[in-house]
């Protein structure tokens, strides 16, 4: 009863981020056939063709329908940009995104809590200081201006754009060290300001649960610090940083726009752009529903997560 | 003294440094020197003698436009700030608090506002209204209030599913009552932070819509700063002294608000 | 694990460094960095200028233009002649044109490929306006192909359409489903694709069999960037070879760089401002919302005489722009206009003052006479900085301006709507001008119900339409031109845009790499973004010492010492705070 309850609210959200969609980037102002034919020889003829391929000559309530209808079918639609299926589109891009958002989630959800728990730990001391310093400072740079500065400063280190090199040898170990290569000055940029983030509220948190009660007592009985720290208060706290890193999920993807866009990473963030300069409706609302579904489903986890980690919480 | 008094001073200086910065500047600024068609100096000068941060890509010297944008910054933080942390702390407690179908559909709400990615709807946002700073506000302020909610309520339900809660509920305190004794002042703490960070995340977010172009660009900020010397290619003139002043200024404030916050934390939640 | 950790980076380390020496035989490739998308491959879709640039690369056309001075070449077909009536046009495909399979090019691949234009309503879709006046076209002869127009047209020889290969393009189902990234992509032009990967870049191969001679150099492969700014500092950097479309700023700061040539090029571009001339349907139904006082041609010349070209052009494209004046850019010499002593609105804000005066704008008793509304894109440098000039000029003469940067969809939709005063825009032109004067003709404003225009300015004027007409049917080049010159004349006098300034072409290339490259025209002319694919085509690598590519290598095992560093660090420090943490308490 209760799974289904919490399944049917994604449902809900689901639907509610689809009509969302369609109608966000409509109300956006601006005929995409003239900004799609902007400076070409283009008669009036060509562009009402235009329209009426992509259906955008029809009322909205009707192509409203026919949008809803196809995704329900798995069909984004057609984008304006590259005339082809959104769907295949995005696909193209997931991969790109994935490898960024992934090592840089990974890295700094791995450094973040560790460097939490152990400032926590030791509040006051040197580690807690240095870290809850660089911390608060990282938190506070901007994504964008991190990216340019570390371009500016590596120089010729590491490629300015991109994720591979055209002219690497096509052998794997090449192709994969050549992304590697890539992949280091945008997951830094990223890391460096998601991980503070992580480590702080780890911290704050962990700092919130050593007061309790409990905490003293089992000091009292005797326990070692290392096993009170992992068997009562880690556990605990750790409860508002997963919640954290679930929602930072969507959140992250949405950052990876400044980031892509800094270092012309091709995922999903930098195509999000571009599609906003079309505008391409159907490839946004593509977008807005994949990246959109993905966190619905991750929300669902942390939801479920929640419940199975702290029995205390009630079931709304 | 400790630490934290000490950080929080500092943080507290820096923001009342940058306030009276914010407050002077237009009275000082002569408008004619950060008027493009006026300015006589020559563009990109590093930092000398007569203009001590150098000039940008139109000859206006980089530390008037410095002081003229603190003010811009400073606005726009405080007040999406404000009305982020507002929608959210409300939110947040009346979901977590009360059952039933309204926490249903708060919480929906919320999911729903979660999972729209932040940026994308502020950018969105900002592309259909018309530009200006109320704009940019409004942007922040509406798509950043989710996060807040969803740890207000966490924290919410947390607190009242501990046993003195129950006890209080069973001894016939009502709404009122837990949400005034036990609920409020257990959130607290978690609001101050989330307050000062939504301050800090709120000027950040203000120059990432800047840079992306989509600020009020009759209007001087940091973040409008930098999208400027992006746009006319500071990077690889390596004008430094162009690009490094907007972005301290940023670091240091919201981190100064950051500092102000965990001080003021500190202060709310005693050691016990 | 944290060992198992450091032993995968020296690993990787140990692997990247042995994979450093560069095989004997490296391939000649030339880089050139693409900021704008690529919208598709398939010749029939592409409409970005982007896109349409590669497919010039993969497919030649009918006729082509002289990398020297622009005029007609031979493309696909070397002869043409038409009927004295000029209704009926016949082109000859020689033989021994072969495309990159093998198989030879016929006049029927040609007739193929119009043909499937004019049935098939999407294959129209990108370069549609070349056939809307054909009647019939057929190939008689595998040499010969025929095409009938409905009315006479002077652009036959300027036929901008990819021609393709009738074997395979048959065998297409459904044009717009149609990628054409699946190798091997079939082509007749000097390189032939091998890789799309789309967001990132786009290979091409050296077709060896070209008609005009092989290219001088193996591959050329387009790098996607987000922003010119990191295309200029890979430029530097040495990552890619070629660069265009730079800033002012970005183009200055390439000064005296070792191993980067710069190229100032005439551009094809005229950034203009739009004055709303009261903007009226097809059916003389005013439409949008533009000051009332601009219907007044003295206002508009007296606007016009305030603005301070040469200050713009010093100030805003730092000297990188020729001064505005007619609607063709000067590269293309023939059709270029430039106004007479007598016909001159020199920059006079005074003799402006006194003209809105007389015109019965006097001054009111704050100083100014009427505002108007200027709309801009925001994010364009350009506008960004010409609109605080404006901003005072007109001031100075009693108009204060509200200036409104916007985003690009909604200046498209001001200045289709005619919501507008005045606005930023700016076109791209072609060497045939018919297309960029027709923008102004009557005909093009949209219809009663607001919509089918591809007017620019909402211009409409008589004595402008009548000559648009007698250049379209003149035949002899000496007068048509004189014409197109008088039709420019005319809009210069009616103002319903300054023509502001003709941008340059900044273009950057590694010289180190290659040593020179084909412009057009010869004479201060481009290398990427012609009328053509000379640019490319006629690239000469420079002699070549060692590969670059050892500095790359280089970063990755400082970052992976760094990365390595900075978990050692950690460890240590772990194992300190773990054995204090047991002394404690």
């Amino acid at each position: 009863m209760r799974l289904a309850g919490r399944f049917g609210g994604a449902a809900l959200s689901l639907l509610m981020v689809a009509v969302l969609g369609f109608f966000l980037f409509r109300v956006v102002p601006g005929d995409p056939v003239v900004s799609m034919t902007r400076g070409r020889p283009t008669t009036a003829a060509m562009q009402a063709e235009l329209r009426a391929q992509f259906g955008l000559d029809r009322p909205l309530h009707e192509q409203f329908w026919s949008y809803f209808t196809s995704l329900l079918q798995g069909d984004l639609g057609t984008s304006f940009t590259f005339r082809r299926p959104v769907a295949e589109v995005i696909g193209e891009r997931l991969g790109p995104t994935l490898l960024l958002v992934g090592t840089a989630t990974l890295i700094a959800v791995l450094l973040g809590l560790w460097l939490g728990v152990r400032a926590a730990w030791r509040r006051d001391s040197a580690f807690d200081k240095v870290t809850t310093g660089v911390s608060l400072t990282l938190w506070a740079v901007p994504t964008f201006w991190l990216g340019m500065l570390l371009m500016m400063v590596t120089g010729d280190l590491f490629p300015s754009r991109g994720m591979r090199d055209t002219d690497t040898a096509p052998d794997f170990v090449s192709q994969a060290l050549d992304v590697g290569h890539h992949l280091v000055l945008p997951s830094v940029t990223l890391v460096a300001v998601v991980c503070a983030e992580y480590a702080l509220v780890m911290r704050s948190s962990l700092l919130e649960e050593m007061h309790a009660p409990y905490l003293t007592t089992a000091r009292a009985k005797g326990l070692r610090d290392d096993l009170v720290r992992r068997r009562h208060a880690v556990p605990n706290a750790v409860l508002p940083a997963i919640t954290l890193v679930f929602l930072r999920f969507g959140l992250v993807v949405a950052g990876a726009i400044t980031t892509e866009t800094v270092f012309s990473w091709p995922g999903l963030g930098l195509l999000f752009y571009d599609a906003l300069t079309g505008p391409d409706y159907f490839l946004l609302q593509g977008l807005l529903v994949v990246t959109a579904g993905a966190v619905v489903v991750m929300n669902l986890l942390a939801d479920l997560l929640h419940g199975v980690l702290d029995p205390r919480v009630k079931v709304v | 003294m400790s630490r934290f008094d000490r950080s929080g001073l500092a943080g507290a200086a820096v923001l009342a440094a940058a306030a009276l910065v914010a407050v002077l500047a237009p009275l000082l600024i002569d408008a004619e020197s950060l008027d493009v068609t006026r300015v006589t100096a020559d563009a990109w000068q590093p930092p000398g003698a007569g203009h001590w941060l150098g000039t940008d890509h139109t000859g206006r010297s980089v530390a008037l436009l410095m002081a003229q944008g603190t003010g811009t910054s400073l606005f726009v933080g405080l007040t999406a700030a404000v009305l982020s942390v507002g929608i959210g702390t409300l939110v947040g407690i009346v979901s977590g608090h009360f059952g039933g179908l309204l926490a249903g559909a708060l919480l929906r709400v919320t999911d729903f506002f979660l999972v729209l990615p932040a940026l994308v709807l502020a950018i969105a946002l900002s592309t259909v209204l018309p530009r200006g700073l109320g704009t940019i506000v409004l942007a922040i302020g509406l798509t950043s209030w989710p996060s807040t909610a969803r740890m207000v309520r966490a924290q919410t339900l947390t607190i009242e599913a501990r046993p003195f809660v129950e006890r209080a509920r069973a001894l016939g305190g009502g709404h009122v009552h837990v949400i005034g004794r036990h609920v409020v002042p257990s959130v607290v703490p978690l609001v101050l932070v989330n307050a000062t960070l939504a301050v800090a995340s709120a000027i950040v977010a203000e120059s990432t819509l800047a840079f992306l172009g989509l600020g009020d660009p009759t209007r001087i900020s940091w973040g409008a700063m930098l999208h400027q010397a992006q746009l006319h290619g500071a990077v690889p003139q390596q004008a430094w002294w162009y690009l490094l002043p907007p972005g301290l200024a940023i670091v240091a404030v919201v981190l100064a608000f950051t500092l102000v916050g965990r001080a003021l934390e500190a202060v709310v939640t005693p050691r016990r | 694990m944290r060992v198992k950790l450091c032993a995968l980076l020296a690993a990787a380390m140990t692997l990247g460094l042995s994979a450093s020496p560069a095989p004997a035989q490296q391939p000649v490739v030339l880089k050139v960095a693409i900021v704008q998308q690529i919208d598709s491959m398939n010749p029939f879709l592409a409409v970005f200028q982007s896109s349409t640039e590669i497919n010039r690369l993969m497919y030649d056309y009918l006729t082509a233009y002289t990398a020297d001075d622009q005029s007609v070449t031979e493309g696909l077909a070397n002869r043409w002649e038409h009927s004295p009536d000029r209704l009926t046009w016949t082109f000859t495909v020689p033989e021994g044109k072969k495309w990159s399979d093998g198989v030879p090019i016929t006049a029927r691949d040609v007739a193929f490929t119009y043909n499937l234009m004019l049935t098939d309503e999407v294959a129209r879709t990108a370069n549609g306006s070349f056939v809307t006046n054909f009647d019939h076209v057929s190939a008689p002869t595998d040499q010969k192909v025929v095409i009938r127009t409905k009315t006479p047209q002077v652009t036959m020889l300027a036929l901008d359409v990819p021609i393709v290969p009738e074997h395979v393009w048959s065998k297409v189902g459904s044009i717009k489903d149609y990628s054409n990234d699946r190798m091997p992509v079939v082509g007749s032009g000097p390189f032939v694709l091998s890789e799309h990967v789309p967001g990132q870049f786009i290979k091409l191969k050296a077709n060896r069999t070209y008609w005009r001679g092989a290219p001088k150099y193996d591959e050329l492969h387009f790098v996607y960037f987000q922003n010119s700014d990191a295309a200029v500092q890979a430029l530097g950097k040495g990552e890619v070879d070629l660069v265009n479309r730079m800033a002012p700023a970005q183009f200055d700061s390439l000064e005296g760089k070792a191993g980067v040539t710069r190229n100032k090029a005439m551009g094809r571009r005229f950034t203009e401002l739009m004055i709303n001339p009261g903007a009226q349907t097809r059916t003389g139904e005013p439409i949008g919302d533009g000051s009332p006082v601009l219907r007044d041609v003295r206002v508009r010349r007296a606007i016009a005489q305030a603005i301070d070209l040469d200050a713009l052009v010093a100030r805003v494209n730092l000297g990188y722009a020729d001064k505005g004046a007619g609607l063709v850019p000067p590269v293309f010499g023939k059709y270029h206009w430039q106004p007479s002593e007598a016909e001159l609105r020199r920059f006079d804000p005074a003799a402006a003052g006194t003209a809105l005066d007389a015109a019965g704008y006097p001054r009111k008793a704050d100083g100014t006479r009427f505002p108007l509304r200027l709309v801009g894109r925001a994010g364009r440098a350009y506008d960004e900085q010409a609109s605080e000039y404006l901003k005072r000029s007109l001031g100075d003469i009693g108009i204060p301006l509200d200036v409104r940067l916007v985003s690009d969809n909604q200046l498209n939709e001001s200045t289709t709507a005619a919501t507008y005063d005045l606005a930023f825009s700016g076109w791209s032109t072609n060497i045939d001008p018919d297309f960029v004067l027709s923008l102004h003709t009557c005909a093009q404003r949209p219809g009663a119900d607001g919509k089918g225009g591809t007017t620019d300015t909402y211009f409409c004027d008589e004595t402008y339409d009548r000559l648009y007409a007698e250049q379209l049917s003149e035949f002899d080049e000496a007068k048509r031109v004189e014409i197109v010159k008088r039709m420019q004349a005319r809009f210069y006098d009616q103002v319903p845009a300054v023509v502001l300034a003709y941008e340059n072409a900044l273009e950057g290339y590694r010289s180190d790499h290659f040593a020179r490259f084909t412009t057009q025209p010869a004479q201060g002319g481009v290398i990427m973004a012609q009328n053509g694919m000379w640019g490319y085509y006629g690239a000469e690598p420079a002699q070549r010492t060692a590969q670059t590519g050892g500095m790359g290598w280089a970063g990755f095992a400082a970052a992976g010492a760094a990365i390595a560093a900075v978990v050692l660090a950690f460890v240590v420090l772990a194992r300190r705070r773990a054995a204090t943490a047991g002394e404690r308490e």
